[in-house]
């Protein structure tokens, strides 16, 4: 434990040190992450192939709707999804370039909450409500830093003093339900940084909070990636965070990925015709309160018995012949920006209004 | 919290003055009287006894004063044993009850607790099965085929080690209370483990526990700083409910196992109609049990913080 200590605490503190000892080597780096789990005569797929890397520094969304796998693929890299009924089948999930699947309940916990760190979707369930909020937090320094009782719960009070809670000193002494939603969450962040992790996974941080006090924890999300230079991966429904938040974006659709890029690529190049149904099925400022919300009609595929084809095969007002039968590869569109869409085929020869083909002759570049 | 007991207390007495109101009712509603057990009496002596205890004035007016003793703390002198106090009495047998049942509610709660969680870790398994059928054996058989089958038991092994390990009955030394206690509690013991069984469960898939979890915090520590605590509340909030059981339970266990307990002069006093004892016993039993259901409501507030009452928190 000290050991460890010295070597962490002496060769870089934050992970923009860590991240400087070697360069480009992703933070995060999941490769054909394959998970299912056993349900009675059979199995679901839940993650069929997930590949993602994030860098430090950089913030990575995935974004779908629910039972689309994206917490899945999350949770299951690091131990968090019960084991059985799920299991790895295959892949790989490196963080730092160390192997994190396959490692024991006891090498995980070296990682867990010292390397990654995770927050939450609803504060108020996340936090052991019979425990006072500053142990919370400082039983992680005590488990990975070696603390005493009374140096980590001092520097969970300056945690909480980051995290923008005021008073915290006496903050720290209550209880989870003495504490308002956003604060819980900032105190749930805190909790998660305690020992400056490298990756930062935010599982839908903000769906349980009314929409001002959204804004407040992630900005206060992107100020301590600012400064401490971690990564994040942000998993999310919502497609306003990922645009305010995120630098790459995975859209993740009946346990793949199908379209991945920059922000601006899948926002402004939306190659993907789930992405331009996302797209659509947002509300704006400008939709009268008469009007229904556009939705995608239909519903995912059962991952019981996944399809052969495309999965959005079945809602896609653009599917062709080959859809059905045959499961698309991830086409690359552009430099970083790949399609699991046959529409992105030399050979379609179909050209899609609003979706961006670079490979369909003649369609305009943005 | 203050305010909190306060308020406790005087709810307490009303229930402790509503305990005694009735049973002083349903006493004089049976028929016969405490006079009318013995031999057959003179009528003159018996006036005479009438006028020593006051029976033979209206039913409003012994209840009056029967209120009024009880207030001064003073139960009265028993009809059928000579030259008892019922203070007396409840001074000299209640400790014997008190130390069975304390010893009795251990076994029991910590019992529940352990089984309970075992068969939670080991859900669906071989520990799960056999502790889960032994409960629903200890839930429905009464305790006095228990408390024979402990006898008997105790029998067996003193016969098969050749000299006496555990006395058979009787009152006196840890020896003594081992299994009687055993016996009362057992109940209540089984009905603890189903409930934190079911509590540990619920916990078991908690967001906080995958929380801790994702902290990295070891199997081991979850169970002990996070699981079990909040597992435990539904366990304490049946304390209360569990204490006269096993309370109540005691008078059978005490007869069977010959324990000179208070359990032993309240079945017989109902039995003689002992005016003064029963109603002593009652009423004292009465405001303990008020009393020890009010303890576990405020031992509740130190585990659950959200139940802490009436503190004005900011």
């Amino acid at each position: 434990m000290n050991e460890e200590q010295g070597e962490t605490m002496t060769a870089a503190n934050t992970p923009r040190e860590r991240a400087q000892l070697e360069p480009g080597l992703p933070a995060l780096e999941v490769n054909n992450l394959q998970v299912e789990f056993a349900a009675q005569g059979g199995r679901v797929q839940a993650v069929r192939g997930v590949s993602l890397s994030v860098q430090s520094g950089e913030t990575l969304g995935i974004v779908g709707e629910s039972g689309c796998g994206k917490s899945v693929t999350m949770m299951s890299m690091l131990g968090l999804i019960p084991m059985p009924p799920g299991r790895i089948v295959g892949g790989s999930a490196k963080l730092n370039g160390r192997e994190l699947l396959g490692l024991s309940v006891a090498q995980l916990n070296k990682i867990r909450g010292v390397d990654i760190g995770m927050v939450f979707q609803d504060p108020m369930s996340a936090l052991n409500p019979t425990m006072r909020i500053g142990e919370q937090i400082a039983e992680t320094l005590m488990i990975h830093r070696g603390m005493s009782q009374r140096e980590a719960l001092q520097r969970a009070v300056a945690l909480l003093d980051r995290t923008k809670i005021p008073e915290a000193r006496q903050r720290a002494r209550q209880y989870p339900f003495e504490f308002s939603g956003g604060m819980l969450q900032r105190a749930m962040i805190a909790m998660s940084l305690a020992c400056s992790p490298s990756v930062l996974v935010a599982d839908e941080p903000t769906t349980a909070l009314d929409v001002t006090i959204q804004n407040q924890v992630l900005e206060l999300m992107r100020e301590i990636q600012r400064e401490e230079g971690m990564a994040i991966v942000l998993i999310t429904h919502d497609l306003g965070v990922v645009a305010r938040m995120a630098d790459q974006v995975a859209v993740m659709y009946a346990g793949q990925i199908v379209e991945r890029g920059t922000v601006e690529d899948i926002f402004y190049r939306s190659a993907h015709p789930y992405t331009l149904g996302l797209k659509a099925a947002m509300p704006d400022a400008h939709v009268h309160v008469n009007e229904k919300l556009t939705a995608i009609p239909g519903s995912p595929p059962d991952l019981f018995a996944p399809p052969e084809g495309c999965g959005y095969c079945s809602r896609c007002d653009y599917a062709m012949q080959v859809c059905d039968k045959h499961l698309p590869d991830l086409m690359a569109v552009s430099r970083g920006h790949v399609s699991r869409c046959w529409l992105q085929h030399p050979e379609a020869g179909v050209e899609v209004e609003g979706l961006y083909q670079p490979a369909a002759k003649g369609s305009p570049s943005c | 919290m203050t305010q909190f007991i306060f308020k406790r207390l005087l709810s307490g007495v009303i229930t402790i003055w509503f305990i005694a109101t009735a049973t002083f009712v349903a006493m004089h509603a049976v028929p016969g009287d405490p006079l009318a057990n013995d031999k057959a009496v003179a009528p003159e002596i018996r006036r005479n006894l009438e006028a020593r205890y006051g029976l033979d004035k209206p039913v409003l007016q012994q209840y009056g004063i029967f209120l009024s003793n009880m207030l001064h703390g003073d139960f009265g002198i028993s009809f059928t044993q000579k030259n008892r106090h019922v203070n007396d009495i409840i001074r000299e047998h209640f400790p014997v009850s008190a130390v069975l049942g304390v010893l009795a509610l251990i076994i029991a709660t910590v019992g529940g607790v352990v089984w309970g969680a075992l068969t939670a870790v080991y859900r669906d398994r071989w520990p799960d099965s056999v502790i889960m059928f032994l409960v629903v054996i200890a839930v429905s058989v009464p305790s006095f085929v228990f408390a024979m089958l402990g006898q008997l038991g105790i029998l067996a092994m003193n016969e098969w080690l050749g000299f006496s390990l555990l006395p058979v009955a009787g009152w006196g030394s840890f020896g003594h209370m081992l299994v009687p206690a055993l016996v009362l509690g057992l109940g209540t013991m089984a009905y603890l483990t189903r409930l934190m069984r079911s509590s540990m469960l619920e916990v078991t898939s908690a967001d906080y526990i995958r929380t801790a979890r994702a902290k990295g915090v070891s199997p081991l520590r979850i169970f002990f700083k996070h699981q079990l605590r909040n597992a435990i509340l539904p366990v304490v909030t049946v304390l209360g409910p569990s204490i006269a059981a096993i309370t109540t339970g005691g008078f059978v266990v005490e007869l069977v196992f010959a324990i000179p307990g208070l359990g032993r002069f309240f079945v017989q006093a109902v039995q003689q109609l002992d005016y003064t004892v029963i109603m002593g016993t009652t009423v004292f039993y009465g405001a303990f049990l008020v009393f020890m259901v009010l303890l576990v409501d405020i031992l509740y507030g130190f585990i659950d913080p959200r139940i802490r009452v009436g503190q004005v928190r900011g």
